[in-house]
């Protein structure tokens, strides 16, 4: 298996202190609480495991990771139960933020995470209004949601170079 | 009190706002006061910090600045965006260089980041600032013989680090607490710190489902009537997949959803037409407690 160096130490620097990484002795606390491994187990062949994402980005199988059936990084329901649970205090959930952004530079990530960003980037919100759920707000008495300023907030993101990890319609 | 900026956050406001009509409902009875802000999506921690790590930090820091610019604390619907502007505040409290970074990005849009106000979950407000007694003394309709699950949901307490909650993140009892004081019968079960499983639902439906099942299990062994959240992806999650679970599993659970500020209102004695607890996917019916 190859060891990408450079891929290992984007891991370590992932924050101030996120190399204590290098401290899991692979105890397994993580997958034995993971809510996805228990569903996804079939005697001990997990579709989702914490345990050996680590590893794998613990020793730089970068391609391994990548290879894999997304559900191998894309399984995680973010629960943080693994980061509670551990041990040695890694925040597993983070370096496994690390792998899903990177599944994204890869274009690789569930059309769901695409349909939201570009609902964010177009509206600022996750869920844009809707003329109906309107309505239903002023029956209800509800004041008006502010709007956004939609303008300033996409400059932002097309500074940071987000708009170009959109995904439009059909790609 | 002083008052706070409002943050109904995305999945509320624009998807089930009878949620956030309750809620105001309780905060006016209780005398939290609330404003609005133009805020943008927090943004979600379970969906766009998954695509790009860094665009998070700096949405949520954007949104942090519009309530600094009025210094006034937020007061936080949902565990989702409570997550993701405490996350925010803990890595850039800790984490110099991204602290510059984002307030790099900030600057180009004339806004400066600095953490000078605090972000509140409502049911942390109701437990530290309210208190017991005094929602107590508000409750006029005794829930008396209620049955109720609670299920806080993870991001209302892990990771401890962010959320700085007084529960033990694998063993809350803050909502329980909350719960009780209306006069219902909080039931334990097994699966209560289990994730509701809406993340991985919206990527992988059937391993969500199966999740879901064993949550839903574990408390219709427990003997509940009604389960009680505090976040709207949770409630979602509850109030739409039992069908589901139907087709997936033949199994029948028909276990309502109550918010916690829906569960209040009523023993507040508010009328259920008032909050809109008709417009909930899983039917609330033959409960007199809750006045249906």
């Amino acid at each position: 298996m190859v060891m990408d160096f450079e891929f290992r130490k984007q891991v370590m620097d992932y924050h101030q202190g996120s190399d204590v990484i290098k401290y899991c002795y692979q105890c397994s606390r993580c997958t034995d609480n993971c809510p996805v491994s228990y569903v996804t187990d079939d005697l001990y062949q997990y579709e989702y495991n914490p345990r050996a994402n680590i590893l794998a980005a613990l020793l730089g199988h970068k391609e391994s990771i990548f290879s894999a059936d997304p559900i191998a990084i894309w399984g995680c329901t973010v629960c943080d139960t693994c980061d509670e649970v551990c041990p040695q205090n890694i925040e597993l959930t983070e370096i496994f933020t690390f792998l899903k952004n990177q599944s994204i530079e890869n274009g690789e990530g569930p059309d769901f995470i695409y349909q939201q960003a570009r609902a964010i980037f177009d509206y600022g919100k996750a869920i844009p209004s809707q003329s109906g759920v309107e309505r239903r707000r002023e029956s209800m008495g509800l004041p008006e949601i502010m709007k956004p300023d939609v303008d300033e907030f996409q400059s932002m993101l097309k500074n940071m170079g987000i708009d170009g990890k959109l995904k439009e319609e059909g790609d | 009190m002083t008052e706070f900026k409002m943050f109904e956050g995305c999945t509320i406001a624009n998807r089930i706002p009878f949620i956030e009509a309750s809620t105001r409902l309780v905060f006016e009875k209780l005398g939290i006061e609330t404003s609005e802000a133009p805020f943008t999506c927090c943004p979600d921690p379970t969906g766009f910090k998954s695509f790009d790590d860094d665009g998070w930090l700096a949405i949520g820091a954007r949104n942090l600045c519009l309530a600094e610019e009025e210094s006034k604390d937020i007061i936080s619907l949902c565990n989702g965006c409570t997550n993701t502007l405490r996350g925010v505040q803990h890595q850039l409290e800790h984490d110099s260089i991204k602290k510059n970074h984002v307030n790099e990005e900030l600057s180009k849009i004339g806004k400066e980041y600095n953490g000078s106000i605090d972000v509140r979950h409502f049911v942390d407000v109701l437990k530290k600032d309210i208190g017991l007694d005094k929602i107590k003394s508000a409750i006029s309709n005794s829930l008396d013989g209620l049955k109720v699950a609670c299920h806080p949901g993870c991001h209302y307490m892990r990771p401890h680090e962010w959320m700085e909650t007084d529960d033990d993140p694998m063993r809350p009892t803050t909502l329980k607490e909350l719960a009780a004081v209306t006069g219902a019968t909080v039931v334990d079960y097994e699966e209560e710190e289990l994730c509701c499983g809406s993340a991985v639902s919206n990527a992988y439906e059937k391993v969500g489902l199966q999740n879901l099942k064993r949550k839903l299990d574990s408390v219709k062994k427990a003997g509940a009537d009604v389960i009680i959240v505090n976040c709207p992806a949770c409630f979602q999650q509850f109030d739409t997949q039992q069908r589901m679970l139907k087709r997936e599993f033949d199994e029948d659970y028909d276990i309502p959803v109550l918010y916690l500020t829906e569960l209040y209102a009523i023993a507040m004695g508010a009328d259920p037409k008032d909050i809109g607890l008709r417009y909930h996917r899983q039917r609330i019916r033959d409960i007199p407690q809750l006045g249906v």
